[in-house]
């Protein structure tokens, strides 16, 4: 009897002690919505970005907080869907929210909305162009920078030696991050009196090909390209090989992978340029529940980007590209 | 009385023009061919002409089977994904080790069954061919995006066979055009010297008549859709064979450039009238537009409203030719 009521006695107290632990602790729940779906690549990595912040912070957390992060984009780009979706994450009223601006006009209202209810907002990938007093109020940006990526590359070929003549393959036309991208590259090389201006290839190799064909027909001093994302650089690699300019045209891309890795060890490739999404979907996490546990904020913008990969550290990020943290 | 004769001379003349098959989209490729001459540098070069060609012949290939189904009264909106989900197969299979040419019939048979599935649901539940498609081109694109989760496939090795399909054969010329040629020469042939190819023109014609002719009506619709379908993958596997890859994106945009340059050969898109040579003239007017643009010097942003200008201008001579004629 006695020992019956020893067990007793100690479970209550390991009981206690449990539920006192998990009672000091609280849980948060955040969102990072998007305008691009899980099945995409380049979401997939920010996706497992917000995975890995929430169980850093979860696991031995010596206050017990849980982080509950959720990712909700639409499989296809939709800002109707992406809109929708914000609605939803709002009526939950979560203790954060990460949000790509990508069109400022149709989050405002619901941006505005959940922030006046003291739902702390980030905002991630696309900002908010606006200045400061106009734009949504939201906590920082933390993302690339299109129009700073652009200018780096312009030097960093320049650094290499002036071409004679430069271009940059566009195959989204309209898409306001590769064209900024472009503007930025086309100032800089223009400024150092570097002839340079866009070539819309499109999405279909075979006419890409052709077009960049027509484009060196007629301009055969050109050396220098530029390539917007992984697409169009993988039809410049193959135009570069086919017609034997590989080492004669320096080229640099944009976005990481398997191909432009490969292009770089062997040298046809200067460098490529990541806006390093992870950190897009892992630092607003810790930001939010930093935000909300002791109200600390940076006291700026957070630029993932431009991150270069080149000769130097082609090696690491070939592993980590598997790992999907590029 | 003089001028009666001269004008029934003229109706005469128009009509010979009219059963002149393609004679507008000819007309209309050495207007153009005249105008980049002289504009384009290098234009008039073997290598640019070979550029032309190349670009035509991929899409000339799923040209083919349009043509086809237009005749006979139906449309197909989903040959840009048949094209990018059959070269995704053939991928797939070729990287785990699958020999290749196993993998290349496994590609064409996946087209044939979707193609199949197109013909029997549009015929047997009497849906318009356009939501059909519509529907099976956003289904197969969506599984090939779910599949590959948005990364493309790249394929490393050699093969003879990857020659065969897409190699280099002449100057700037690639194999492609010889398929291209051989597969015009056989529509054709089975269009204009074959019951079946009666069988085509009058279902397209009209429907009801051709049924009280004896002729199976919905079998002829379903074995186009097939035709259709199987050369999407045919040109899918074609463009795969020269880049050894391929991205989840690829033939996307393609069906409405295969039924623009269809419709520019002179094919009604109401069915029952056109020619194989008329789509013919159509593919190589759409590829030499791209290629004279760039060389011409012209921003290529302006290729999308050329194409668009030359279509409804052939459109406008085709309707006038016919109503002349009459």
């Amino acid at each position: 009897m006695r020992k019956v009521t020893l067990f007793l006695m100690v479970a209550l107290v390991l009981l206690t002690v449990c539920f006192s632990g998990l009672a000091l602790g609280k849980t948060y729940r955040f969102y990072v919505i998007s305008h691009g779906g899980p099945g995409d690549p380049f979401w997939g990595v920010v996706m497992k970005g917000m995975e890995d912040a929430a169980a850093f912070v979860n696991k031995g957390n010596p206050d017990g907080d849980v982080i509950e992060a959720t990712y909700l984009g639409p499989a296809k780009y939709s800002i109707e869907e992406l809109v929708n979706m914000l609605n939803s994450a709002i009526a939950t009223k979560p203790d954060g929210m990460a949000v790509t601006i990508t069109d400022p006009a149709s989050v405002e209202g619901p941006l505005r909305k959940a922030i006046e209810q003291g739902i702390p907002v980030i905002a991630i990938n696309v900002p908010d162009p606006r200045p400061e007093g106009e734009r949504i109020p939201y906590l920082f940006y933390i993302g690339g920078d299109e129009y700073l990526s652009g200018k780096k590359a312009a030097e960093r070929i320049l650094a290499t030696g002036k071409p004679k003549r430069a271009i940059v393959t566009i195959h989204e036309i309209g898409h306001i991050g590769l064209e900024l991208r472009a503007k930025g590259f086309i100032e800089v090389m223009t400024a150092n009196g570097v002839p340079a201006e866009k070539l819309a290839t499109y999405l279909d190799p075979t006419q890409a090909i052709e077009i960049l064909k027509s484009y060196f027909a007629k301009n055969p001093d050109t050396d220098a390209i530029f390539t917007l994302g992984s697409i169009d650089s993988s039809y410049v690699l193959a135009f570069l090989r086919e017609q034997g300019l590989i080492g004669k045209v320096k080229h640099a891309a944009f976005d990481v992978c398997d191909e432009v890795v490969a292009a770089i060890k062997e040298g046809a490739t200067l460098f490529t340029i990541s806006q390093q999404q992870y950190l897009q979907g892992y630092l607003p996490i810790i930001y939010l529940y930093l935000y909300n546990k002791y109200r600390f904020l940076p006291a700026n913008d957070i630029l993932t980007g431009p991150g270069f990969v080149d000769a130097s550290n082609v090696q690491l990020v070939e592993e980590l590209v598997k790992k999907k943290f590029w | 009385m003089e001028s009666r004769r001269h004008s029934l001379l003229f109706a005469q003349l128009l009509g010979s023009i009219q059963r002149c098959p393609g004679f507008e989209a000819l007309a209309g490729l050495v207007v153009l061919f005249a105008v980049f001459s002289f504009t384009a540098t290098r234009f008039l070069t073997l290598e640019s002409l070979a550029g032309i060609v190349t670009v035509a012949s991929e899409l000339g290939i799923v040209a083919c089977g349009v043509t086809l189904l237009m005749i006979s009264g139906e449309f197909d909106l989903s040959v840009g994904s048949v094209f990018g989900f059959s070269a995704m197969v053939f991928a797939s299979l070729s990287n785990v080790g699958v020999p290749l040419v196993i993998g290349f019939v496994l590609a064409l048979l996946v087209a044939f069954f979707i193609g199949w599935t197109n013909g029997l649901i549009t015929v047997k539940f009497h849906i318009p061919s356009f939501i059909t498609t519509l529907g099976t081109m956003m289904l197969w694109r969506g599984v090939l995006l779910a599949w590959t989760g948005g990364f493309g496939v790249r394929f490393w090795g050699k093969s003879l066979f990857l020659d065969v399909l897409n190699g280099q054969f002449f100057g700037g010329f690639r194999a492609s055009a010889l398929w291209f040629v051989v597969l015009v020469a056989i529509c054709n042939f089975a269009l204009t010297r074959t019951p079946y190819g009666n069988s085509v023109y009058a279902t397209g014609g009209s429907r009801e008549a051709a049924r009280l002719l004896g002729i199976p009506v919905d079998r002829v619709k379903v074995v186009n859709f097939i035709i259709v379908a199987v050369l999407s993958g045919l040109a899918g596997c074609v463009q795969f064979a020269r880049f050894a890859s391929v991205d989840p994106l690829r033939g996307q945009g393609m069906e409405l450039e295969a039924i623009a340059a269809t419709v520019v050969g002179g094919t009604l898109m109401s069915g029952g009238h056109g020619s194989l040579v008329g789509t013919l003239f159509g593919v190589l007017l759409i590829g030499m537009v791209r290629s004279g643009l760039v060389m011409s010097g012209a921003p290529a942003y302006w290729y999308q409203a050329f194409v668009g200008v030359i279509l409804i201008i052939a459109v406008i001579i085709n309707t006038k030719l016919r109503e002349w004629a009459k």
